[in-house]
């Protein structure tokens, strides 16, 4: 056997169907590719400040196939996408796009924290974050710094993506 | 002359809009001209980027159509904001089925996405646009030394391949800026790391954690002032200092780049609006030779 063709076709597994589902989403492509090393657990900043939370742990749940344990958890959220670890890694494993991958997985199944699901209600309504801040405090200090006041958010569109991506307030 | 569309972003109109105003007037210094973005929506970074690939796309694939309309590049100051716009950008030019399906919402209203307008970051347009010499050149007040930490923000810096900002692991654009303003700049453990500041959703008291961490690490190296290019770590690092895990020490003034820039390059206070600061950074600004 060509030992150097084989080296280049080596696929780390275990990889489960849950592997491969996520493999297939925008963002997963490159989760075979992870070694198990444990660089990301060792560079994320999360995982210093809470025990609930290990990038390499979480990783791991889905290659062997942890499915419904891992969509049901709040893991996936817990990653701030900061790609400090990205930036470590030496096999090219995106995480923040894999982990964004599961969410959104997560979410067509209904598993989505109600922090998201409300912010994300509120967006696609009036077009942008922070409508209910924007009070005649924040107007006047705009004014004494000579900046347009009428902020000019548009959320026509939003509203329609609501429709055509989302059911209900759901992703779809 | 140069222009840009000038995305501000949800929050910075909001929670920070001194630092809208002094980007725009110190930019207006190098002769570079800001258009607001009219009708815009939210780039949809966070939240709607975690649930719906397709729908972040056309979030942010709109605001790019926009500038397009407008025929100018995009400047970003927040680091969601242009990560968003850069990452969408990245992934529009190179799948022309998601471009199709964006484009097909967006035709409705008689815009379209091509790829034209590229997106930058505040810093990139100091290095890139303005250059160092000419910042240099118009520095009429330095600051004498006085000793500041640059924080970067995440999703300024990373993914480097993508957003082409500055080295991830060892950024230089603000410290230089820093010095040229004839400020210290300091290095401190963990710089690159983040503010904490994406955690507050789903955990405040790990962001917490993480941002006073930070803060602490800044203060080892007897700093006295952090400097800022987005607007959500700016008001992280500012807020956390509030918060009971902040201990008695004295508050680090927390200040975005264009309003240390700016006295130095002789704009009044009250236009950089640095009176609105939290934490009142005017015995930095106040400290020149």
């Amino acid at each position: 056997m060509d030992e150097t063709n084989e080296q280049v076709q080596l696929k780390h597994t275990p990889s489960s169907t849950f592997a491969k589902e996520i493999e297939q989403e925008p963002g997963g492509e490159g989760i075979m590719k992870c070694i198990q090393c444990g660089m990301c657990t060792a560079s994320c900043m999360v995982a210093r400040m809470t025990e609930r939370y290990r990038p390499r742990k979480l990783i791991q749940k889905i290659l062997l196939g942890k499915r419904e344990e891992v969509l049901n958890s709040e893991l996936p959220w817990l990653c701030m996408t900061c790609r400090l670890c990205e930036e470590r890694c030496q096999e090219d494993v995106d995480l923040a796009e894999i982990f964004h991958a599961v969410r959104e997985v997560a979410a067509r199944e209904g598993y989505i924290p109600s922090v998201f699901q409300n912010t994300i209600d509120k967006v696609l309504e009036d077009g942008w974050l922070l409508k209910d801040s924007y009070t005649d405090f924040e107007e006047d200090d705009r004014d004494d710094l000579g900046l347009e006041t009428d902020l000019g958010w548009n959320n026509e569109f939003t509203k329609k993506l609501k429709k055509r991506y989302f059911a209900g307030g759901d992703a779809k | 002359m140069k222009e840009f569309a000038y995305y501000t972003g949800c929050t910075t109109p909001v929670r920070l809009p001194g630092y809208e105003a002094a980007v725009k007037v110190v930019l207006e210094k190098f002769g570079i001209i800001l258009n607001p973005m009219k009708d815009v929506n939210c780039c949809g970074a966070q939240y709607v980027e975690s649930v719906s690939h397709v729908a972040f796309m056309a979030m942010s694939g709109r605001i790019l159509a926009i500038a397009e309309q407008m025929g100018m590049d995009v400047l970003a100051i927040c680091g969601a904001c242009s990560g968003s716009l850069k990452m969408v950008k990245h992934e529009l030019d190179r799948d022309s089925e998601l471009r199709d399906e964006v484009n097909a919402i967006l035709e409705e209203e008689g815009l379209k996405y091509t790829g034209k307008s590229k997106v930058k970051h505040l810093l990139q347009v100091f290095r890139e646009d303005i250059g160092y010499n000419a910042v240099e050149a118009a520095i009429i007040r330095p600051y004498n030394g006085i000793r500041l930490a640059a924080h970067y923000g995440c999703h300024v810096t990373r993914p480097p391949e993508i957003v082409q900002v500055d080295d991830p692991e060892n950024p230089t654009i603000i410290d230089r800026l820093i010095e040229i303003a004839g400020g210290t700049a300091v290095d401190y453990t963990g710089k690159t790391r983040c503010c904490g500041g994406p955690m507050l959703a789903m955990d405040e008291e790990v962001a917490n954690k993480i941002g006073i961490d930070k803060i602490n690490n800044i203060r080892a190296e007897n700093v006295e002032g952090i400097v800022t290019a987005c607007v959500f770590c700016d008001i992280q690092l500012t807020q956390i200092q509030f918060g009971g895990d902040a201990g008695e020490a004295e508050k680090i003034p927390v200040i975005t780049l264009p309003q240390l820039l700016g006295p130095a390059l002789g704009i009044d206070f009250d236009t950089l609006g640095i009176s609105l600061t939290k934490i009142s950074p005017q015995k930095i600004l106040e400290a020149h030779q």
